[in-house]
């Protein structure tokens, strides 16, 4: 598989971009969840210092990836598609390169307002972005909750329509972003 | 031709003013070799510990603790510090973390409100000087050796300094705190102490 996106096919980097960075925001949510339902504690702390960790990965990965894809655009969309369907689908994928910003910066924030600074794996620390405030740790603690639910709404959606692209149309959208998989023409 | 009533009143005018300068200097050598006796100003003194929790560094303050502190630079043997630190008084910033501080599990200052330091002897070390003396917190009492510098200032004296301990060889931490993987073992202490003469 090449490298680069190509007119049909993801390229091995956009591919590899989205895989690790689902299964990191899968791993973010069972951390994040779990530990909100934890009571403070050297274990809640633990996880959370994890979710941090991973957290900041997510953003590092999310630079890279934008700027990957300005050089690499995606395939375009397959031609069946109505323009209602387009529309949601870049409003979707619109929304996720947002949310891989914004989960990790409010979350950053959160850390910085309560003075537990961000460290990545132990191995370095984060400078705080703004200084002790519980007011502003409050509301971003609320937010972060919030775009929690919005991404995972958007992330039904995402492999809801890339299902149905796949069963339904029979069109190759899901198969352009699999890895060992033979891109089919598309219709 | 000067008569041998007035030698002798030079002779003894001569000896006394040695004896004079003599003595006014070994006065004055006393003077400095007695350790000038200070406490702290709680207003312009700091007392900080940093710690380490998942590797990022937390930094906190006691507010309110006592220091008594003899000590001159020429007279190490007689040198003496005496810290008492009221445990309840940290804050490092973040109310949750403080309580859980104050916590059983932690400091547990229901039962060890406060910690205190005394130290028994004194060396000179290239920077400044070093204290050896024991710590006692949480029921424990342990030799903690402090570093610091001390320099005269108008009307009294600046005492900076620094000491490292393990939390755990005083048992701060119980439980699931016991583990280092979530706050590290090595705990810094840091100090900026205004003396002022102690009446």
């Amino acid at each position: 598989m090449p490298i680069q996106t190509s007119k049909s096919r993801y390229g091995a980097l956009a591919q590899a971009f989205h895989w690790i960075i689902a299964a990191l925001i899968v791993a973010q949510f069972v951390l994040g969840r779990t530990a909100v339902g934890l009571p403070s504690g050297a274990e809640k702390l633990k996880l959370l210092a994890r979710h941090k960790s991973i957290g900041m990965t997510v953003l590092m990965l999310a630079i890279l990836r934008l700027l990957w894809r300005l050089a690499n655009p995606p395939p375009p969309l397959p031609l069946g598609m109505t323009s209602g369907e387009r529309n949601l689908a870049r409003a979707t994928h619109g929304a996720f390169y947002g949310l891989l910003f914004a989960m990790p910066l409010t979350g950053w924030l959160m850390s910085s307002a309560k003075k537990y600074s961000v460290s990545w794996f132990g191995l370095f620390t984060w400078p705080d972005l703004i200084g002790k405030n519980e007011a502003a740790f409050n509301f971003l603690r609320a937010t972060h909750d919030a775009l929690s639910g919005v991404l995972l709404a958007i992330a039904v959606l995402h492999i809801a329509a890339a299902l149905k692209h796949h069963f339904w149309d029979k069109d190759d959208v899901l198969l352009r972003m699999l890895p060992f998989t033979k891109p089919k023409k598309s219709p | 031709m000067k008569s041998p009533g007035f030698r002798i009143a030079a002779l003894l005018l001569a000896v006394a003013a040695a004896g004079l300068v003599a003595g006014v200097g070994l006065v004055a050598a006393a003077g400095s070799e007695a350790p000038g006796t200070y406490s702290a100003e709680p207003v312009r003194s700091r007392l900080e510990f940093y710690g380490k929790q998942a590797g990022a560094e937390f930094q906190g303050v006691f507010h309110r603790f006592t220091a008594v502190i003899e000590f001159s630079p020429d007279a190490l043997a007689t040198a003496h510090f005496d810290v008492q630190i009221d445990l309840g008084s940290l804050d490092s910033q973040d109310n949750d973390r403080d309580s859980t501080m104050r916590s059983a599990d932690i400091f547990d200052i229901g039962h060890f409100p406060t910690a205190h330091y005394v130290t028994r002897g004194f060396t000179k070390t290239a920077a400044g000087f070093r204290a050896l003396g024991a710590l006692t917190l949480r029921g424990v009492t342990k030799d903690v050796p402090v570093d610091f510098q001390f320099a005269a200032t108008p009307g009294g004296a600046k005492l900076d300094g620094t000491a490292s301990l393990n939390r755990l060889d005083f048992g701060v931490g119980q439980g699931d705190w016991k583990s280092t993987e979530s706050v590290d073992n090595a705990v810094r202490v840091k100090f900026s102490l205004a003396l002022a003469p102690k009446p």
